[in-house]
């Protein structure tokens, strides 16, 4: 790796794009995008002001732009990202801070289709073996029947009370419970009604 | 101090300035500029203006280039672009074309 | 499997827990710390801290809390005032906002994130309102 590393020095800037299949180590400001076929690794001092593709992302420094990665992306400490970060695997360590979308799983897809969480998106839940996404989804949505507010489901989380309503695990019912939550917003469940009509 | 390192396969578009040396064994397209020397290896490409204290050229190299201090042209090299620097050589084999301006 | 505590394991009085076999639909607040190591649907809002263990489902439409720490499923945004933990077992989708967002290798996650931090002048430094790929908020 290290005789097909290239490496933009502390000192260097570049006005423009880097390509190609190699490994790439950014110590100075590159300013066009950055896409190579190898890992690259922003240092501490390292800022790219664009995109950055590659197999395995490092970033150390500064980076404004989406940050792709094949396999991984990883931040440690220092990091500042503004942008998304898309690879199968990201990891962020305390110290580093992003604002942006972030999604594991699928390296350079495209973020229309997770970026927004729609009723679809949900409905292909993540691998918890007992949630029932669709149902709350579907429950959340529809709008309260009777506007009083029920009550007991609330639980006080003040003191020692530890559990609630604890019905066998395996009889959670599958159906749309009754809609407590919405009672607590319900100028989005009058919305979200008018929408189901 | 710490150098630049464009290595074969690596393509840069656009402008690259540093305080620090450069080795370019990639592409490099649009303009090049350093305070220290540039070495263009066997198997790069340049086509840029280059601006450098130094400059050991054993590559391609299409562009005007400027050195404070001396141009080299090694054996390899293959330049179309006018050079201007206080010392030129230029090897046997390099193969070179333009204007040669030794009037620091 | 499902196993209930009905008592916190180490109860200082402000720390309770949503045991393994328990289901919550609704709203569930307070000021002590949370343990979730059940199924939640609807609303979290405590000052303390909140962990939603491994196994854990979590779906709320909002969840707040100081720190952070989720090692479970969890589907809704989260806004912390501390920091924001998503350990390996993680699965969440939605937004996160904190003073730090962490993310362990091997967290399933599909959001944004929203630290506030400013980046260095040369790229811009302030950049809040940047809508980069931004999501909109959940519902």
């Amino acid at each position: 790796m290290a005789a097909n590393t290239s490496v933009i020095g502390r000192t260097t800037r570049v006005h423009g794009r880097v390509t190609g299949a190699v490994d790439l180590e950014i110590q100075g400001f590159v300013e066009g995008e950055v896409a190579v076929g190898g890992d690259v690794t922003i240092d501490a001092h390292g800022m790219v002001g664009a995109g950055v593709r590659g197999r395995r992302l490092v970033v150390r420094g500064a980076v404004k732009g989406d940050l792709v990665g094949e396999e991984a992306v990883l931040l440690e400490d220092g990091a500042r990202v503004v942008g998304d970060i898309r690879a199968p695997r990201v990891t962020i360590v305390p110290g580093a801070f992003v604002r942006g979308f972030v999604q594991t799983g699928e390296p350079g897809e495209a973020p229309s289709r997770a970026a927004r969480p729609q009723v679809a998106a949900r409905l292909a839940p993540p691998p918890a073996p007992k949630t029932v996404p669709a149902a709350v989804t579907r429950a959340a949505a529809a709008p309260p029947p009777m506007p009083a507010p029920s009550k007991p489901a609330k639980a006080e989380v003040a003191h020692s009370v530890a559990t609630v309503g604890s019905s066998t695990a395996n009889s959670a019912p599958r159906r749309p419970p009754p809609p407590v939550v919405p009672a607590l917003k319900k100028a989005k469940g009058q919305i979200a009604k008018r929408k189901e009509r | 101090m710490a150098s630049t390192v464009i290595g074969a396969g690596i393509t840069i578009e656009g402008e690259i300035t540093t305080d620090e040396d450069v080795v370019v064994t990639g592409t490099v397209r649009g303009k090049l500029s350093a305070k220290e020397t540039i070495t263009i290896e066997p198997g790069a490409s340049v086509e840029a203006d280059v601006v450098g204290g130094s400059l050991v050229v054993g590559g391609a190299l299409t562009g005007n280039v400027t050195a404070t201090e001396r141009v080299d042209l090694q054996s390899g090299a293959r330049v179309i672009g006018n050079v201007k620097a206080a010392r030129v050589t230029i090897a046997d084999g390099a193969q070179f074309k333009g204007n040669v301006d030794m009037d620091v | 499997m499902a196993q209930t505590r009905t008592a916190p394991r180490d109860n200082p009085g402000r720390e309770a827990r949503i045991g393994s076999g328990a289901r919550v639909r609704g709203r569930v607040h307070g000021d002590g710390n949370l343990i979730i190591e059940g199924h939640v649907e609807g609303e979290l809002a405590i000052r303390g801290d909140l962990t939603i263990a491994d196994g854990a489902s979590v779906t709320c439409q909002a969840v707040e809390a100081h720190a952070i720490t989720i090692g479970g499923a969890l589907e809704g945004d989260v806004a912390a005032t501390g920091p924001v933990r998503l350990t390996a077992g993680a699965r969440v989708r939605g937004n996160l906002r904190g003073t730090a967002v962490s993310i362990e290798d091997g967290a399933r996650y599909s959001g944004r994130l929203d630290c506030e931090f400013d980046l260095p002048p040369e790229l811009g430094g302030a950049s809040r309102g940047e809508t980069r790929g931004r999501t909109p908020a959940r519902r």
